[in-house]
């Protein structure tokens, strides 16, 4: 069959492939003969546009107001992490070489990688957040709450693993010294095993902060020096109890994120 | 205003929103969100899921209106486009995760039928092309009307549409035939 000689036919066959009613291997067969004959690739994007103006013709709604502050609290969110990015690429910047030597924990560069990805994962964090409140129930909104109320709370992170998925909020409050985490994810280590928080300097190796336990939300006492100017955080899976912070990790990394001074 | 000068006006902001300008995308928002916002409605079948398909989609124009100028389509369809395929997407994310998008769609198309003068033409920025489907889809009788605009908005089937619409098979098959041909030929006078 030449369709593509019989305008009537093919006029039609478009405007049913356009629509979408043209399934299965109708439509796969007209498919085929779009790209081997422009006439009928013509045709059918002339009914694909035509079609498509059906989008601009359904009743017009006005959103409700709080629509455009979702949106514009997501954007603001972007951009800001956005700039603390650039900053603290800014400030990683001017690190001496040289300290590049044992094992891959200690590698800068991959450190400031990770640093970088860890920021990545908090943009990407932030922007489904929204997406997340339903599965993860009220625990993180909850927290956001808290954070936006909460003005000693100074630095935050969230702890990703490597498929952006939030596993473990961070805050720190350097008045009481208090470092908080929540777990949100399901993850939860054997018993014969401790996850640990580090910190990870942009230059020298990772420093412990401390062992987790297996509660859902834990406190550890920390310094501010022991936070400020430090760019990332990441959790490591260690022997039971831990290891001792000199010879950094010996376990694989499970989560990290970008460590975020709030700004007031 | 003519469609020409909106036109002009949605790209200049279009252009603006490309170079990451936060009050155009405003402005955007401002005079385009009712008519996106009523797609979305129109696709997912309820206000909340069509307000989580409206922020998705005005952060894609956000993130691809440099994309925009290559497109070739009048604004207004451009941004329609993507509320479609957000919404669309969003029912299948929906319907994966085993949740009852066709009992909700149910209780919206059979509200959706008996209502039957065409949607008064209050698209103010509307497309050209848009002004020509409509005046050829008022001359289609009610249901031929409703079951072509569904079978395209919600990317529905004939069985699809004779299931959700509850009506015979073969009428669906019928309404949609006569409705393109008519369509066909009503809309070659705009070519």
């Amino acid at each position: 069959m030449n369709i593509h000689q019989n305008p009537d036919l093919l006029d039609r066959l478009a405007g049913a492939f356009a629509l979408g009613t043209l399934r299965g291997g109708a439509r796969r067969r007209f498919e085929a003969l779009a790209r081997q004959h422009a006439p009928v690739r013509v045709a059918a994007l002339i009914w694909q546009t035509r079609i498509a103006s059906l989008n601009e013709l359904q009743p017009p709604h006005a959103p409700p107001p709080a629509a455009w502050r979702r949106i514009d609290n997501l954007l603001k969110a972007e951009a800001e992490a956005a700039q603390m990015q650039q900053a603290r690429s800014r400030a990683a910047a001017p690190t001496p070489p040289g300290s590049v030597a044992v094992g891959w924990l200690r590698s800068l560069r991959l450190w400031r990688g990770m640093t970088a990805a860890g920021a990545l994962a908090t943009v990407v964090v932030t922007v489904v957040g929204l997406n997340l409140r339903d599965q993860m129930g009220g625990e993180i909104q909850q927290l956001q709450a808290k954070l936006l109320n909460t003005p000693q709370i100074e630095y935050v992170a969230v702890l990703s693993d490597n498929k952006s998925t939030a596993s473990m909020l961070v805050t720190f409050d350097p008045k009481s010294k208090r470092l908080t985490l929540q777990r949100v994810g399901s993850y939860q280590e054997a018993s014969s095993q401790s996850l640990q928080l580090w910190a990870l300097p942009p230059s020298g190796g990772p420093k412990s902060l401390g062992v987790l336990g297996s509660e859902k939300v834990l406190r550890l006492t920390a310094g501010e020096n022991d936070v400020k100017a430090i760019p990332a955080l990441a959790i490591s899976l260690e022997p039971k109890g831990g290891v001792p912070s000199e010879g950094g990790p010996t376990g694989p990394v499970l989560f990290k994120g970008a460590l975020i001074q709030k700004a007031v | 205003m003519n469609t020409e000068s909106v036109d002009a006006e949605l790209i200049t902001l279009l252009d603006r929103v490309a170079n990451k300008d936060h009050q155009a995308l405003k402005a955007l928002y401002d005079c385009c969100s009712p008519q996106l916002y009523g797609l979305a409605i129109r696709v997912v079948g309820n206000r909340e899921w069509a307000e989580d398909v409206l922020q998705e989609a005005v952060l894609t124009i956000w993130r691809a209106a440099g994309d925009y100028r290559s497109s070739l389509s009048p604004p207004m369809a451009w941004m329609g486009l993507i509320v479609r395929s957000r919404a669309l997407d969003f029912l299948r994310r929906r319907k994966s995760e085993g949740s009852q998008v066709t009992q909700e769609l149910d209780d919206t198309l059979a509200q959706s039928l008996p209502g039957d003068a065409p949607n008064p033409m209050d698209h103010a920025q509307a497309s050209e092309q848009a002004r020509a489907l409509h005046h050829c889809l008022g001359q289609l009788d009610h249901g031929p009307r409703e079951v072509v605009s569904l079978a395209y908005i919600r990317d529905l089937s004939h069985s699809d549409l004779a299931r959700q619409l509850k009506l015979p098979l073969g009428t669906v098959k019928t309404w949609i035939r006569r409705g393109l041909d008519q369509l066909r030929l009503c809309m070659t006078r705009f070519a």
